[in-house]
């Protein structure tokens, strides 16, 4: 199971508005963290102290009052006097946005403005605390790259007597009405799609735009919390659940409007071939 | 067949017929709410607004109990609202500056904003103050600094208002000693002092001492000012502060409602007479975008306060049941994105306030979700008053909502669930006992995640935050206060303790010591000798954190 993040949300300086700290606190306990709020009026050195004696993996500043610029580089650097630098500090208030990048340069991991959603604090922290839970990792190749075509005998031909490439299979999937021939081309394959009915998409795509490159399959090795990622990033998919493809792999398509045109498919083989 | 049961049956044969249409057409939503989770019907009828058939009870003319419809005879026809822009950042000089400027833009009265330093009674040379100095209001250290910032400004022709709490009594002194230095004797100033302290508490968080000690203070300013200041406002029972941590708008008319019990109770145990103080008691309500519930939300509010003076505290003058208030806009309403759309919100606000008989006014700043206004952003807000006092004609009738079917029935239901609040409260132990317990404040931070969550699952819509956003930068021209301020500040105040008569300031705080030891003594002729003698904000709420200790929250 994975470790309890703990969380130390404070109000440093002399502001009283504790509304934010509030509702952060409590996001982040619904986000199963531990959060220990410190009260209004702390002192950089209070809070640093607090920090050390909670053992917590992050410090959240909330400050309304303006007193940032001078308050929260101070709680950065009481946590390097005590030799907890690498406890890291995000904040959040009224701060204008020009202040960022200082706040930044002053050792602030993260400023966060009026209108963030509780959400997105609470993934950043989850990233910030474990850098490898949920950590952007690119896909492990190009598994196939998907080709419509109208009749698949009258194109082989092409692949296998001209550019010398090897078939390795053909077979009928029905859940998408097609019929398919894999060429295998070094690490990677070509996957030729004919359509077998007219409700088939690949049909539909022929009669809009004709053969042609129709889409990009990326091998990956974890499908599920791959689109669970790339929902939260804010990419539209075209299927919310993986679902069964050629050689029995698990697959789901992205929206084409997150590559800009370019459609793409997330493939996970059922066993490494 | 009576009228009541005869729209009763109409309107069920409308509703069946309606029923056809939303099978095909379905309403936006399956339920409409308000913010306080009072249901909001298709339509309303006059079944729905029974008040109105009990006229003379529940509403009754402008200027008659129980003011339902606005305290005053004519309301805004003889005169409109006091407008009123909270002001105040960096030095004294700078803020005399801009109120100078608003008093000369038409503003008819002047609201002082302290910096936290002044606010929780340290002085901009204490290392508690160190990075607040002039951020959120000026700072006042001496009567040096109160001298500077009515500098040129009458202080028999200005009204003031002052956000300050726990040290109210040292800025009420200060105030009357410029007065005195103007030559206007304390009879003759009018102004405000919030005085409010269990909303700091609650809400807010600058308090200082703890609540039986403060609410000596607030008592001791009661009892003074009813001889001596006769004409200032002793105490603003505040909602604004609950509502903007969260609360809804029922939960601010009840626990403002409750404090301000436990004020009477408190003044009534330190041996004032109600009719004495209760006519100096003023309240400060919010004024959120939910348009008919605010405007129901004021008339009720005036309607419980009026029927709680008269039945629960035998108040005999008329003027002891009137609910006198100051109105804000809502600061937390206000987005950092599209800043430009927070003066259409703010335009609904105020409109809200002054259909619901607001006395005075102050409109927030497109730009406070962001920082301090700039002085072309107040100029825009207060603009916004003048445009609905003189071109909008909404002031030209009174309470022009009322009888509306809708916002009766809201009044009434605000009314019963205030009421319903009240006995709780009561219950447990009274509004100060509550406080302690931390009631309010969890009721209220329940209601903010709630509407959180809302937000965050777009069940409520925030135009240009949550819903139809652009790409922007956000960074417009905003005010900074200047960082070199502080030093400025500490060295004058330094100034004055070096060039004044330091033993008249012994002698005044050691007097003040030990009338503080005295639980009947009255604090306030104590104070006014020591800020006379230039004692500092500091110096006496030292003198009076020695005596009465400090509150360190929950």
């Amino acid at each position: 199971m994975k470790k309890q993040i703990r969380a130390l949300i404070a109000k440093p300086g002399l502001d009283g508005h504790d509304r934010g700290a509030l509702i952060i606190a409590q996001a982040l306990r619904d986000h199963g963290m531990e959060v220990i709020y410190t009260g209004l009026r702390q002192s950089p050195i209070q809070i640093a102290q607090a920090a050390i004696q909670e053992d917590v993996d992050v410090v959240g500043l909330s400050s309304l009052s303006g007193a940032h610029k001078s308050l929260f580089p101070k709680v950065v650097q009481a946590l390097k006097d005590k030799g907890a630098e690498d406890i890291p500090v995000i904040g959040g208030g009224v701060i204008p946005a020009e202040d960022i990048a200082y706040l930044e340069e002053q050792g602030v991991a993260k400023i966060f403005t009026s209108g963030t959603p509780t959400e997105a604090i609470a993934n950043y922290i989850e990233k910030l605390v474990d850098p490898d839970a949920g950590l952007i990792t690119s896909p492990e190749k190009i598994a196939h790259i998907g080709i419509a075509v109208k009749q698949l005998e009258a194109t082989l031909p092409f692949y296998q007597d001209v550019l010398g490439l090897k078939l390795e299979n053909v077979e009928e999937i029905a859940s998408e009405q097609v019929r398919v021939a894999f060429l295998k081309i070094g690490e990677t394959r070509l996957e030729l799609l004919e359509p077998i009915s007219e409700e088939s998409p690949i049909q539909k795509h022929i009669d809009k735009r004709g053969e042609g490159i129709h889409h990009i399959a990326l091998e990956v090795d974890d499908i599920h919390e791959r689109l669970a990622q790339y929902r939260e990033s804010g990419v539209a998919l075209i299927h919310e659940t993986p679902k069964t493809g050629a050689h029995n792999s698990q697959i789901a398509f992205l929206h084409p409007k997150a590559g800009n045109g370019v459609l793409y498919e997330l493939c996970q083989h059922s066993e490494k071939e | 067949m009576s009228d009541q049961s005869k729209y009763q049956q109409q309107k069920q044969q409308w509703e069946t017929d309606v029923d056809k249409t939303t099978q095909r057409f379905p309403e936006r939503k399956e339920d409409f709410v308000t913010s306080s989770d009072i249901p909001v019907e298709r339509i309303y009828t006059p079944e729905d607004a029974s008040s109105v058939y009990s006229y003379e009870e529940n509403l009754g003319f402008p200027g008659q109990y129980p003011y339902t419809r606005g305290i005053q005879p004519t309301m805004y026809r003889s005169r409109y609202w006091t407008m009123r822009q909270y002001a105040g950042f960096g030095s004294a000089e700078e803020t005399n500056k801009r109120f100078r400027y608003l008093l000369e833009q038409g503003q008819t009265g002047l609201s002082v904003a302290f910096d936290l330093p002044t606010q929780i009674g340290y002085d901009s040379d204490d290392p508690m103050a160190e990075g607040e100095v002039g951020k959120v209001g000026v700072a006042i250290d001496s009567l040096k600094d109160m001298e500077q910032l009515f500098d040129q400004i009458p202080l028999d022709k200005v009204s003031t208002s002052m956000t300050i709490n726990a040290p109210a009594s040292i800025l009420l002194c200060m105030y009357i000693a410029v007065g005195e230095k103007q030559g206007v004797p304390m009879e003759k100033l009018t102004g405000t002092i919030q005085n409010d302290i269990l909303k700091e508490y609650i809400a807010r968080g600058t308090y200082i001492f703890p609540p039986k000690p403060s609410m000596r203070l607030i008592t001791n300013i009661f009892g003074y000012c009813q001889t001596n200041v006769p004409k200032f406002n002793t105490i603003s029972i505040s909602g604004y502060h609950i509502r903007e941590a969260g609360s809804t708008a029922v939960q601010e008319v009840a626990f403002t409602i409750a404090n301000g019990m436990a004020y009477v109770d408190a003044a009534i145990e330190s041996g004032l007479e109600v009719d004495q103080f209760a006519p100096r008691l003023a309240f400060f309500f919010n004024a959120h975008n939910q348009f008919f519930e605010e405007v129901a939300k004021y008339r009720a509010a005036r309607r419980i306060w009026a029927k709680i003076m008269k039945e629960h505290y035998k108040a005999e003058n008329p003027k002891s049941w009137k609910l006198r208030f100051h109105t804000q806009t809502g600061g937390s309403t206000l987005t950092a994105q599209q800043p430009d759309n927070n003066i259409v919100r703010v335009t609904l606000q105020a409109l809200a306030a002054v259909m619901g008989g607001t006395q005075s006014l102050h409109t927030n700043s497109r730009d406070e979700a962001l920082a301090l206004p700039t002085e072309d952003s107040a100029r825009i807000a207060l603009r916004t008053q003048q445009i609905i006092a003189n071109e909008s004609g909404v002031a030209d009738t009174i309470d022009p909502l009322g009888g509306s079917y809708y916002v009766e029935s809201l009044t009434d239901k605000i009314e019963e669930e205030v009421n319903d609040y009240l006995e709780r409260i009561k219950k447990l132990g009274g509004a100060v006992q509550a406080v302690e317990d931390g009631y309010m404040q969890r009721e209220i931070h329940q209601s903010a995640y709630e509407a959180q969550k809302r937000i965050e699952s777009k069940e409520d819509i925030i135009v240009g935050m949550n819903d139809f956003r652009i790409d922007e930068e956000i960074n417009p021209d905003l005010l900074r206060v200047d960082e070199a301020l502080e030093a400025r500040q500490i060295e004058q105040t330094k100034n004055i303790r070096e060039t004044r008569d330091q033993q008249l300031v012994e002698d005044c705080l050691l007097n003040l010591k030990q009338a503080a030891q005295n639980a009947n003594e009255n604090l306030m002729p104590y104070i006014l000798e020591a800020v006379k003698a230039y004692a500092t904000v500091g110096e006496i709420a030292n003198v009076l954190r020695e005596e009465f200790g400090e509150y360190t929250g929950m």
